[in-house]
C-alpha cells in the first residue's frame, strides 16, 4: 500500500523531479566555466580565483538562491499561482544575483594581483586570449601557470555563476512545487546545489581556467554523473515530504 | 515597504557586509587559514620553521558559514518568546560570541594538532604564539559573525525585508559567501605578497620557490600580528568592499526595480552590472599589461 503511494508521489512529482535534473545539471556544467586556481592561484601561481572550486560555486550559486527565494516569496504573495513564467524570471533573477556575486568577486581579486600583488592577468593554457585576441605567454611569469583573470576567465567565470545561480534556483523553485515550505526547500536546495558542484570537481581535480581550457572537454562525463547523483536527490526530495504526510496522515 | 526606508536598510547591509568582509579577511590572515596556509604547512617541512599561526579547520566558506549559523541560530533562539524575548541587539551579539568561542575552540586545537604533528621538522608549539593571537582571531572572528548575522536579521525579520528562509540558513549563506569571497580576494595579497616579501615585487612567485616564506620581519621574527598588520592596508579592505559591493548591488537591484517591466527590470538591471564589471575588469587588465610589461625571463617566440 505504502509502495503503491510512493510511486504514486513520484509519478505525480514527475515534472519537479526532471526540473531538479536539469538544475542540476546546469550547475554540473557551470562549476567547468568558473576559472579556479585553488591554492596556487592563491600564491599567483596559477590562473583564475584563489580558491576551492565547491567553495566558490556554493558561494556565488547560494547568493543567487537567495535572491530567488525572495522572488519566490513576491510571485507567490497571496497565494498566487507560480507557473512557468513566474519561474523563468525567478531562475533568471537567481542566475543574475550569482552572476554579481562572481564577477564583483574577481575583479576584487584581479585588483589585488594587479595593485598588490604587482603581477598582469595572463594565461597559461592559451598563448592568445581567446576574446580579445592578446598575446598571453610573455606576461606569465617564470615558473608558474599563469596568474590572476584575464578577460577570457572573467567572462567563462560570469557564465559559470549564471549557469550556477540558474540550476539552484530551479531546483528551489521545484522543491517549493513538491513541498511548499521555504526552510526545507533551501536547505534541501543548498544540499543538491553541493552534490553537484562536488561530483564536478573531480573532473577539474583544482584548477580549471574556463571553457578555453582543455579539462572542459571533459564536461560529459560530468554530465552523466551528475544526472544520476540529481535524479536520486530529486526522487529522495520528493519522497521525504510524502512519507512524512503518510507517517502523519495529514 | 516606503522605498526610502527599503535603500535605507540596503545600505545598512552594504555597510555592515564591508566591516564583516575587512574583519573576516584579517581573521583568516592571523590564523593563516585556507589556501595560504599551505605555505605554511610546507615552510617548516622544507626546513624553514617560524612562528606563524597555523591553522587550517577547513576552507574559509564552510567555517564561516558554521560561525555566522551558530551565531543567528543562539541569536533566533534567545529572541523566541518561548525562551527569554531578548533584544535583537542583544541576542546577536551574544549570538556572535557563542560563534567567537567555539572559533576559539577550533583555533586552538588546530594550532597545537598542526605544530605538534611538524616536531620533527623543529616546528614547535610556541605558547606565548597562541597566547598572543588567540584573542586577535576570536575578536575578528566576532566582528565578522556580528555584522553577518546583524545583516541576516534584517533580511528575515518579518516587518524589514521578510525573506522567507529560516534565519540560521540565511547567515549560513551569507557566511559562505564571505568565506569565498575572502579566500578569492584578501587571501591572495597575504598568500602572493606578504608571505613572500623577501622576492622582488611583481616578479610572481617560481613554484620552486613554494615554502620559503618570510620569516623575519621589520624587527625581530616576524609574527602573524605583523600580518595582519600588513594586510589591514588593502586585502582585508578589498574583502570588505567586495562583499559589501555584493551585498549591496545585488540587493539594491532586487529591491529598487523589482516593479520594472513585471521584475525583469531587476534582472536587467543585474545584467547591465555584470556588463560593466566585465569592461571595467578589461580596462584594468589592458592598464596592467602596459604598466608592467613582459616578463624580462621569457625566452618564447610570441610577441607581447
Amino acid at each position: 500500500m505504502t509502495d503503491v503511494t510512493i510511486m504514486g508521489m513520484l509519478a505525480g512529482n514527475l515534472p519537479s523531479i526532471i526540473g531538479i535534473i536539469i538544475g542540476g545539471l546546469c550547475i554540473a556544467v557551470g562549476v567547468h566555466f568558473v576559472p579556479v586556481g585553488g591554492a596556487p592561484a592563491a600564491m599567483a601561481q596559477a590562473t583564475g580565483i584563489g580558491t576551492g572550486t565547491v567553495q566558490l560555486a556554493a558561494g556565488s550559486g547560494l547568493t543567487g538562491l537567495l535572491a530567488a527565494g525572495y522572488m519566490y516569496m513576491v510571485m507567490s504573495a497571496g497565494g498566487a499561482e507560480v507557473g512557468m513564467s513566474q519561474i523563468a524570471l525567478i531562475c533568471a533573477t537567481g542566475a543574475v544575483g550569482a552572476m554579481i556575486m562572481i564577477s564583483v568577486t574577481m575583479l576584487v581579486g584581479n585588483w589585488v594581483y594587479i595593485y598588490g600583488v604587482g603581477v598582469p592577468p595572463a594565461s597559461a593554457k592559451r598563448d592568445y586570449d581567446p576574446i580579445t585576441k592578446d598575446p598571453q605567454a610573455p606576461y606569465v611569469a617564470a615558473g608558474t601557470v599563469g596568474q590572476g583573470l584575464p578577460t577570457v576567465c572573467f567572462v567563462s567565470g560570469a557564465i559559470g555563476g549564471l549557469l550556477g545561480g540558474l540550476g539552484g534556483s530551479l531546483i528551489y523553485c521545484m522543491l517549493m512545487w513538491v513541498n511548499a515550505d521555504p526552510a526545507i526547500s533551501s536547505i534541501f536546495a543548498i544540499g543538491i546545489f553541493v552534490v553537484n558542484a562536488v561530483l564536478p570537481s573531480y573532473n577539474i581535480q583544482g584548477t580549471i581556467e574556463g571553457f578555453h581550457d582543455p579539462k572542459f572537454k571533459r564536461v560529459p562525463k560530468a554530465i552523466v554523473a551528475c544526472f544520476v547523483a540529481s535524479l536520486l536527490c530529486g526522487i529522495i526530495a520528493v519522497i521525504i515530504p510524502s512519507a512524512a504526510m503518510l507517517a502523519g496522515g495529514a | 515597504m516606503e522605498p526610502a526606508m527599503g535603500m535605507g536598510l540596503v545600505a545598512l547591509m552594504g555597510a555592515a557586509a564591508t566591516v564583516a568582509g575587512c574583519s573576516e579577511d584579517l581573521e583568516s590572515d592571523i590564523g593563516s587559514q585556507s589556501n595560504p596556509n599551505s605555505q605554511v604547512q610546507l615552510a617548516a617541512q622544507v626546513g624553514y620553521p617560524h612562528r606563524i599561526f597555523n591553522k587550517a579547520i577547513s576552507g574559509e566558506p564552510p567555517s564561516n558559514a558554521m560561525y555566522c549559523a551558530v551565531g543567528a541560530g543562539v541569536a533566533m533562539m534567545l529572541m523566541s518568546e518561548s525562551v527569554m524575548s531578548a533584544s535583537p541587539l542583544l541576542a546577536i551579539a551574544i549570538g556572535a560570541f557563542v560563534a567567537a568561542l567555539l572559533n576559539g575552540v577550533f583555533s586552538t586545537t588546530a594550532y597545537l594538532g598542526r605544530n605538534a604533528s611538524q616536531t620533527r621538522f623543529n616546528q614547535y608549539v610556541y605558547l606565548d604564539v597562541l597566547r598572543n593571537q588567540i584573542l586577535s582571531l576570536m575578536g575578528h572572528a566576532y566582528i565578522a559573525t556580528f555584522c553577518i548575522v546583524g545583516l541576516s536579521y534584517v533580511l528575515w525579520e518579518q516587518t524589514l525585508i521578510g525573506h522567507p528562509f529560516p534565519f540560521p540558513v540565511i547567515a549560513l549563506i551569507w557566511g559562505l559567501c564571505v568565506g569565498a569571497i575572502g579566500s578569492s580576494t584578501g587571501d591572495v595579497h597575504y598568500g602572493a605578497e606578504r608571505e613572500f616579501q623577501d622576492f622582488k615585487f611583481g616578479s610572481g612567485l617560481n613554484a620552486a620557490d613554494s615554502g620559503n616564506i618570510t620569516r623575519f620581519a621589520e624587527a625581530g621574527v616576524r609574527s602573524s600580528m605583523d600580518n595582519a598588520w600588513f594586510c589591514s592596508k588593502f586585502g582585508g579592505p578589498a574583502t570588505g568592499v567586495a562583499f559589501g559591493m555584493v551585498v549591496f548591488l545585488d540587493n539594491w537591484r532586487s529591491t529598487a526595480f523589482a516593479e520594472v517591466l513585471n521584475g525583469w527590470g531587476a534582472v536587467l538591471v543585474g545584467l547591465v552590472i555584470v556588463l560593466a564589471l566585465v569592461i571595467y575588469n578589461r580596462q584594468i587588465e589592458t592598464y596592467a599589461r602596459k604598466k608592467y610589461g613582459p616578463y624580462p625571463e621569457y625566452a618564447g617566440d610570441i610577441e607581447a
